[in-house]
């Protein structure tokens, strides 16, 4: 392995691990996306019924949007901190290329926000009603789909970093570009319930996770560049 | 290679007296369009034995609903035109563009609702096109929301290039998975009715008449804007000071 190689894989295992880190001091960032998902989620039936049938109609749909708005919310400090505190300028003041640094702190994002979503889905998914045979489907496409709302949320945020006030522009930017993964998400579910293949669902998450991996840090890091002067 | 004509585009100044030129001539065949089109499709073209005189609405929808998916494109063209050379114009072009594709965008769904209103018997149908139709109005807003945060600065305009560039290309992902997640959802809505409609030429001419004088309208209204911004932004330079004397 060239030398090159070697720093380049330090530096991302040395951002990753700084983020958790910071992450694991600041254990009320790490709580609140949880608890937003539990909140919303049990919105859903004091708004519309409590009654079983209906709500296992609906439950793969509140799921979804729920884990959607929990990263949205949660994506609010992907960069905040360090930008505030100078730090996003030494990170990327770095030789290494942005792309694994953003991409670093994406994964590292994710593991603390998206993932205890996604652990926590089958005891709401129960609390909803969802139908039996729906755990794995909804389990595994939320595993999927989630790393790409955070990823394609992060292109979002490292426009608005340098922005007071920026919540709503984040959300208008945000959510619309969210829609595919939460049309192959409820899909999966629906269409797995009335017989249809889980693993082509599957393939085609995978695949967005796959294009968002490639792609989105790429366009987070042109962003970055953009937006910290 | 004599590169010297793209050069020219830098200048708004240069742009700014070549559309002057132009307009009077687009106007005029717009005029024209639009009045042969529209006399053509409201009083002459045979009514639908079926819908009537509401699908006389056809003539206006179809055409500004097909410019209004230009929009994304035409944005990032001008985006990655000014990421790469830095073109002032091509900046002003995303800037204007953006409101100016949300105005279509809502005129295309109005249409189609007034026309639906009377065909499909509803205001709205979560069907694919407009469903992605909307999602597009939505992203065309958030370009426009993302400028009026950052206040206009040269982070601004680079900002809204990048998005111009993420969102065309989100556009037609949405466009798939829309279409994928209407065919699964519910059966196909019954568009042949336009379809069948366009057999005759009577039928067909007085649309393209329509579609000229909308892509005209579009083109005017692109070039005014940014007439309209580029004074704008060069109001301390000289050459808009003359424009204002000697008016």
């Amino acid at each position: 392995m060239s030398k090159v190689q070697s720093t380049l894989i330090k530096a991302f295992v040395s951002t990753l691990r700084r983020d958790l880190l910071i992450a694991y001091k600041k254990k009320n960032d790490l709580f609140n996306p949880f608890m937003f998902f539990l909140i919303v989620a049990t919105l859903f039936p004091i708004g519309i019924s409590p009654e079983p049938e209906k709500l296992s109609e609906i439950s793969a749909g509140v799921l979804w949007i729920s884990a959607l708005l929990a990263a949205l919310l949660a994506m609010d400090n992907l960069f905040r901190a360090d930008y505030e505190d100078g730090s996003l300028e030494q990170l990327m003041l770095s030789p290494h290329p942005l792309y694994f640094l953003v991409l670093a702190k994406n994964i590292a994002h994710w593991l603390v926000s998206g993932l205890p979503v996604v652990l926590v889905s089958p005891l709401i998914a129960y609390m909803l009603s969802l139908p039996e045979g729906a755990y794995v489907t909804l389990f595994l496409t939320l595993l999927l789909g989630t790393p790409v709302l955070s990823l394609l949320g992060s292109i979002g945020v490292a426009l608005t970093v340098g922005l007071g006030s920026r919540g709503l522009v984040l959300a208008v930017i945000t959510l619309p570009m969210s829609v595919p993964v939460l049309i192959a998400g409820t899909l999966a579910v629906t269409q797995t319930q009335n017989g249809a293949e889980l693993s082509g669902f599957l393939a085609i998450m995978g695949a967005m996770l796959v294009a968002a991996l490639t792609l989105a840090p790429l366009a987070s890091a042109a962003a970055l560049r953009i937006s910290v002067n | 290679m004599d590169w010297t004509w793209f050069h020219k585009w830098g200048s708004p100044k240069w742009f700014y007296e070549l559309s002057g030129k132009w307009l009077p001539w687009l106007v005029g065949s717009m005029v024209l369009c639009l009045t042969v089109g529209i006399v053509w499709a409201l009083l002459f073209v045979p009514q639908d034995y079926q819908q009537g005189l509401t699908n006389r609405i056809f003539y206006v929808h179809v055409p500004v609903a097909s410019i209004s998916l230009a929009f994304f494109p035409l944005m990032a063209i001008a985006g990655t035109v000014f990421l790469v050379w830095r073109m002032k114009l091509a900046d002003v072009v995303v800037k204007v563009a953006a409101p100016l594709g949300a105005w279509f965008t809502a005129l295309a769904l109005a249409s189609g609702s007034i026309w639906g209103v009377d065909t499909w018997g509803t205001w709205w149908i979560w069907d694919g096109r407009l469903t992605s139709l909307l999602l597009q109005f939505f992203l065309l807003l958030g370009v426009v929301s993302l400028r009026t945060a950052l206040e206009d600065s040269e982070g601004a305009a680079r900002a809204c290039a990048l998005l111009s560039i993420v969102g065309c290309i989100n556009v037609v992902v949405i466009k798939y998975s829309v279409d994928w997640w209407n065919t699964l959802h519910q059966p196909s809505t019954d568009f042949s009715i336009a379809a069948d409609q366009a057999n005759g030429p009577e039928i067909w001419v007085p649309l393209v008449f329509m579609i000229l004088a909308v892509y005209l309208f579009f083109a005017i209204s692109l070039i005014l804007s940014t007439r309209n911004e580029i004074l704008q932004r060069e109001k301390r330079s000289q050459w808009v000071m003359e424009l204002v004397k000697r008016s």
